[in-house]
């Protein structure tokens, strides 16, 4: 029986703020609320990563919080796809280049979606959520081979950089 | 014969009519906050869903731990529908209960164990007032058979609707409703008992949840004796009652809510049991 197509059905949302201006995540909870109600596509807010299939990532990653960052996407069971929340999740923003974040998600765990905007709309948010479901359904509940990373970090404009490490993954 | 019958349809059906119950709540929920809310099947989606995922096991005892929760409690329904001793009922609910604990308290995660401590107090809350409407029913009809409070003509809410409302003060605390919902609190323990749970194992614990629905709209039907539309009308009132108050109410900690049953549920419920005694 293939039960796949049930994934875009109950997509369950686990929220992480990786050191955000809380700019995003009010714009995550307003998704919830009656205006745009994401709960009639069956999305909850869990905060359990081990029964949630959408990692819902804000904020620049400071150095404090990419342990946690690392450990609740380890926690959570495939399929799961990480969505970054805001420019300061995707890139950096204007925290890019500080001394206590590395800019980006994406530095320490493979991102499926970004979503841009300081600070996200709802609107935003919901589509790329969908986006999200569309990499969902394709992605397996095997655990993904591990790889030998062959290539070093950079530092660029101050800014340390591990995006081209994972790139020889894909 | 046939009231055999249909207790075992309604045996089987119970996972069904819950995760339906469940999923009608939900909309209702929605309904009363100005939102549309989930589809009426959503629960079962969740089922499926939840079955495709990678099942991440803490430890197999965990597992089975959780497995056995969600039959014990299937078991005590059954017992409950097929009119079955009331105090053997509850204790198997117990049971039930007694097993997520210790499956909760099985793993090292600290909201885990938060969980488990809370649950145990939620189960002190509501067990006595349980007990003591279950002795009500035995004054009232002699037995402790739920059969006999099933097929009793007249409806025991007219001779115990004190125990009705302590029954009815109780149930927030066993569906873990809002003001007494400290034992799952999401906002504070993420699920606590639940917490450890993933994939297929998560569903039995999920599945449990609508078969506890089922188990507290029977004991609202014990109230009704053989009259089933009086049962439906009290079954109805009751849902619109907690679906009001976990969307009107704020959480109250575990110490006001221990007061609070044993104050004024638990007296309730020993009140109508002395005037039963008396009478």
């Amino acid at each position: 029986m293939n039960l796949s197509g049930y994934r875009k059905k109950s997509p369950w949302i686990l929220h992480y703020n990786a050191g955000s201006c809380n700019g995003c995540d009010i714009e995550i909870l307003a998704c919830l609320g009656p205006k745009y109600d994401i709960e009639r596509f069956g999305m909850i807010n869990t905060g359990n990563p081990k029964q949630s299939d959408i990692l819902l990532v804000t904020g620049p990653v400071t150095k404090r919080s990419r342990e946690r960052l690392v450990e609740i996407y380890a926690q959570m069971p495939e399929p799961k796809v990480v969505i970054a929340c805001g420019a300061c999740a995707s890139t950096g923003g204007v925290f890019r280049g500080m001394y206590n974040c590395e800019g980006g998600v994406d530095q320490y765990i493979p991102v499926d979606v970004y979503v841009c905007g300081c600070g996200t709309r709802p609107e935003q948010i919901i589509d790329g959520v969908v986006q999200g479901l569309a990499i969902l359904e394709q992605k397996t509940k095997e655990l993904e081979a591990s790889v030998k990373l062959n290539n070093e970090a950079i530092e660029e404009n101050h800014q340390v950089n591990r995006r081209h490490i994972a790139a020889s993954i894909k | 014969m046939t009231n055999m019958y249909i207790s075992i349809i309604l045996i089987i059906a119970a996972p069904l009519i819950g995760g339906l119950l469940y999923g009608f709540e939900r909309i209702v929920k929605a309904r009363m906050q100005r939102r549309i809310g989930p589809p009426l099947l959503q629960p079962f989606y969740d089922f499926f869903k939840l079955a495709d995922k990678r099942k991440m096991v803490v430890h197999s005892a965990h597992a089975f731990l959780g497995i056995m929760h969600f039959i014990s409690l299937w078991f005590a329904l059954a017992v409950l529908l097929l009119g079955g001793d009331l105090i053997l009922v509850i204790f198997l609910h117990l049971l039930s209960s007694a097993l997520l604990i210790l499956s909760a308290y099985s793993t090292r995660s600290v909201f885990s164990h938060l969980g488990a401590n809370r649950s145990a107090i939620s189960i002190l809350a509501y067990e006595p007032v349980l007990i003591i409407i279950a002795v009500s029913i035995f004054m009232l009809t002699g037995s402790f058979e739920a059969g006999a409070a099933f097929s009793s003509n007249q409806p025991l809410l007219y001779k115990m609707p004190l125990a009705f409302v302590a029954l009815l003060l109780v149930l927030p605390i066993k569906l873990k409703k809002s003001p007494f919902d400290v034992a799952e609190a999401h906002q504070e323990v993420t699920g606590g008992v639940e917490l450890e749970f993933s994939g297929i194992f998560y569903e039995a614990v999920y599945t449990a949840k609508w078969l506890d629905y089922v188990f507290c709209y029977t004991l609202i039907f014990l109230f009704a004796g053989s009259n089933l539309l009086l049962g439906f009308a009290l079954s109805i009132f009751t849902f619109i009652y907690l679906n009001a108050l976990d969307n009107s109410t704020a959480r109250v900690n575990y110490k006001q809510m221990l007061r609070f049953s044993l104050g004024v549920s638990f007296s309730l419920a020993f009140i109508n049991l002395l005037i039963n005694s008396l009478s």
